[in-house]
């Protein structure tokens, strides 16, 4: 088997949504965010000339930009070699943004993040402009589009919900509940920004405990909350995968790393966005600080730590 | 030296219908000089010195044959490859029978590799699982452990590989193997997978010395074809300045026997409407750069939804038999802005569009641009135009439309299509080109090779006669008339490119490009079209025979 162990591969969130839903603003704020995370960001449109990589030029880590479309039998991969260039960036990225163009089928983008040498595949976040998403979804031309961009969504953003009435915002999220098969959706007013649930930053080193909520740097409720579970010693594999498949839709991030008992056991790199989960074996000779802590960070309200704790430990039952 | 050649023809079909049908052709400096007989021309044969060329005493002369949209750039990718389809494909330096089954792909597959020198890659074109069954990796490995061999898809979207060619592409194969669109064990590469393949492969294909290789194929194939001009639709599919470096190296060259116009891509980046003007004003410095033969001029290509070969194509309702989807290739926004941009900057637009759905945003822009801001003749293009419906084309007719359709979808894909993609109705009404006769919409024909082949009188007998590989009729009311079919390959085609007043019909003033038929199209029947021989082509006055092997 090749060298590349889980570790070294450079996680990949892509930025998806139909045109208008915000993807440039968004890209540009995690980019001057003060997150601790060395982006490297690639901005996917259609033209030579690129507005999007004047706004976004100055910042930190590194801006490509990318044509799309694929005709038959053209052969040119520009994500690809854009890919290639950003990986060979000394010192590394620690995470590479793309914002998809507007009318990608954002599993196509995801693919490279699954399946590029070198990468693996954090989050698919598809923004939907709250004001305008319901009647795009109904548009002749790309109606179908928009609404299989959010059935992709590892996490669904409602943008410029400060734009609409609150029974216009409550009517939306039912919407995209119903429509963007179980993913969470998140809610974002202008200036408010929470990295933590775009980027893979949470670390499994917090104190284990409750829930606590964090404040976004909005006005009102908690943007989102957060616990540490803790689990003892050694788990059943089997028990670790029923528990990431049901918790529930309002979970957004876990992660941390866990040792698993029997054939196949020994360290584990467990994950899950959204709804998508994965577990890796851990490379060679890794030591990490911290084992059995799963970061678990989900909508305000939602993480009852007593019950994430249960579902893992058999102890605990 | 005399001043003027005459070219005398048993026949010549002017397509000019003030003289329809002429017996010379007067020529001088490459263009005609006039048209008539011997005896008509006598005030100018009297008055300039001349020699009579009777080469064609027993031919048709016709104006020399156009093909508004085909890819030499993407030939030229292709063409080094050694051709294996369905269908068979008859180039210049081999005439390849249909492929049927996985018996017959893989004898192929024996055959070429024996015949290959050693350690040269194997690159096939035109493997399709519908005929050849799911050829993969162990199949390939067994006629090679040591060639590295890559089998193309029909479709373009994915390759199957033996181990010879993972080892030559030193994948990292524990990677490629996460790919959810890399299949290792299979040895194919499909969709977004194939980048991960084409990585490796790409720096071979594009090679310098193998990409002019195949564009010089391309020469061979448009000349054999029997055309005098084509349009290349789309230039800078690779990178723009390197394809035209290859293009002036190859084409520009005393004894290439045809022109090209070149189009370029129109795409606008999304949400910025600034750039529009910007790109208008890249695309209006192209012509600064043209040759005899290379030549930009005001058009502008642009792209709706996916391909019709690579299904993926955008279609209304009922959509895809399987509910599968297509892909818009740009925005539809940002369609509508850069139309409106070269729109009002008197360019003329060229839109590749595959589905109902496609056509409509064609269609419904076009008539938007109309209502803001009249234009005649504006030359507005539908390209491809595989599904669409009669009315669609009454509305095209409206608004001053013309069309360039690739006829030869009826011929390889109508009954595939029936089959598995869209149903019998649509399927047997893919390129409507009696609708559009009916309605007085113009229309060329195309090949968009390397998509279909290259060769003007079999895309008019699919025009004229609808009829499938299988035989089958599809469609007979879209059926071309025999006349609008050979326009198509003439003066329409010449009108697609905007270049009627210099060529597409035989006239004092116009190119003296003609294409020498073995028989008069207008006096076989439309059946045997596609089987008149072709002598060869004259070239702004000079011969060019198609040699015969
Ligand atoms: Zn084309």
């Amino acid at each position: 088997m090749g060298a590349s162990a889980p570790k070294d591969l450079v996680p990949v969130t892509v930025i998806a949504g139909y045109l208008g839903a915000g993807k440039t603003t968004l890209i540009n704020e995690l980019l001057s965010h003060d997150h601790g995370r060395r982006l490297a960001v690639l901005v996917n449109d259609f033209g030579a000339v690129n507005i999007d990589a004047a706004l976004i030029a100055g910042h930190d880590g590194q801006t490509i930009s990318l044509k799309n479309g694929c005709v038959c039998c053209s052969i040119a991969d520009e994500l690809g070699d854009a890919l290639d260039r950003v990986l060979a960036l000394d010192p590394a990225a620690d995470q590479i943004v793309i914002e998809a163009s507007g009318v990608a089928d954002p599993a196509n983008v995801a693919a490279y993040g699954q399946g590029w040498p070198g990468c693996r595949l954090d989050a698919v976040v598809v923004l939907a402009d709250a004001e305008t998403v319901q009647a795009r979804s109904r548009d002749q031309f790309v109606g179908e589009l928009v609404v299989r961009q959010l059935r992709r969504a590892d996490i669904v953003m409602a943008t410029k919900c400060d734009l609409v009435t609150e029974a216009g915002l409550a009517a939306v999220m039912d919407w995209l509940t119903e429509t963007a098969a179980g993913a969470p959706i998140l809610t974002r007013r202008a200036g408010q920004l929470e990295p933590e649930l775009l980027l893979e930053t949470a670390q499994p080193t917090a104190r284990p405990g409750r829930q606590r909520s964090h404040a976004g740097n909005g006005p009102g409720e908690p943007a989102f909350d957060s616990a540490v579970v803790e689990v003892d010693g050694t788990l059943d594999r089997d028990r670790v995968e029923a528990a990431l498949q049901d918790w529930p839709d309002s979970v957004l991030r876990v992660k941390g790393i866990l040792r698993f008992n029997g054939a196949a056991g020994g360290l584990h790199i467990v994950q899950r966005v959204g709804r998508r989960w994965s577990i890796e074996p851990a490379p060679n000779g890794f030591t990490p600080d911290h084992t059995g802590k799963l970061v678990v960070i989900g909508l305000p309200g939602t993480l009852y730590h007593r019950d994430l704790t249960a579902s893992l430990n058999r102890q605990a039952q | 030296m005399a001043d003027m050649t005459v070219f005398v023809a048993r026949t010549v079909r002017t397509m000019e219908p003030s003289l329809p049908v002429a017996e010379a052709v007067a020529v001088r400096d490459g263009r005609i000089v006039e048209v008539g007989t011997l005896d008509t021309m006598r005030p100018w044969l009297e008055s300039h010195s001349h020699e009579i060329d009777d080469t064609f005493k027993d031919h048709c002369i016709m104006p020399g044959f156009i093909d508004p949209h085909l890819h030499p750039s993407m030939a030229a990718i292709l063409l080094p490859m050694h051709f294996t389809t369905a269908v068979g494909w008859d180039l210049p330096w081999e005439d390849i029978g249909p492929v049927h089954d996985d018996e017959q792909f893989l004898a192929r597959m024996e055959s070429l590799d024996a015949a290959l020198a050693p350690g040269e890659p194997l690159f096939t074109f035109g493997h399709h699982p519908i005929w050849h069954g799911p050829i993969d990796r162990s199949a390939l490995n067994q006629i090679s452990t040591a060639r590295p061999i890559v089998a193309w898809h029909r479709g373009y979207h994915s390759i199957t590989v033996n181990d010879a060619c993972l080892r030559w592409m030193d994948l990292d194969t524990a990677a490629a193997g996460r790919h959810p669109q890399v299949d290792l064990d299979a040895g194919k590469f499909f969709e977004t997978g194939l980048s991960v393949a084409l990585r490796h492969l790409r720096g071979y294909l594009l090679e310098t010395e193998r990409f002019r290789a195949g564009l010089d194929r391309m020469r061979q194939v448009i000349h054999n074809g029997g055309h005098t001009t084509i349009g290349d639709a789309a230039l800078g599919f690779y990178g723009f300045e390197q394809e035209w470096d290859h293009l002036q190296a190859v084409m520009e060259q005393p004894d290439t026997p045809f022109r090209i116009q070149l189009m370029p891509f129109a795409m606008g980046p999304e949400g910025d409407e600034r750039t529009d003007d910007e790109f208008v004003e890249r695309v209006l410095s192209y012509p600064s750069r043209n040759t005899h033969r290379l030549r930009f001029s005001d058009h502008a290509k642009m792209f709706a939804d996916g391909g019709f070969f690579a299904e993926l194509l955008m279609l209304k309702p009922p959509g895809h038999l399987d509910g599968r989807h297509g892909e818009w290739m740009t925005p539809p926004e940002r369609f509508e802005a850069v139309a409106r941009a070269l729109w009002n900057a008197q360019r003329r637009i060229h839109v590749h569009c595959s589905g109902d759905l496609g056509v409509e945003l064609a269609l419904s822009t076009l008539e938007k641009l109309q209502w803001e801001r009249p234009r005649f003749d504006h030359r507005f293009t539908f390209e491809h135009f595989g599904i669409s419906s009669a009315q669609q084309v009454d509305r095209m007719a409206a608004v001053g439309a013309v069309a360039s359709v690739n006829a030869y979808y009826v011929y390889e894909l109508a009954e595939a299509f029936a089959a598995r993609a869209v149903g019998y109705e649509r399927a047997s009404q893919i390129s409507r080109l009696g609708s559009l006769e009916r309605a007085g919409v113009r229309f060329a024909v195309h090949s968009d090779f390397p998509m279909a082949p290259a060769k003007p009188l079999n895309n008019a007998w699919v025009a004229a006669n609808r009829l499938t590989e299988s035989g089958a009729v599809m469609g007979a009311t879209e059926r071309a008339s025999l006349d609008a079919a050979i326009k198509a390959i003439t003066t329409n085609a010449a009108y697609v490119l905007g270049l009627e007043d210099e060529i597409g019909s035989l006239r004092w003033g116009k190119r003296a490009d003609f294409t020498v038929l073995e028989a008069d199209p207008y006096a076989v029947s439309a059946e045997s079209l596609r089987d008149i021989p072709i002598w060869g082509t004259v070239f702004e006055g000079h011969k060019f025979p198609i040699s015969s092997d």
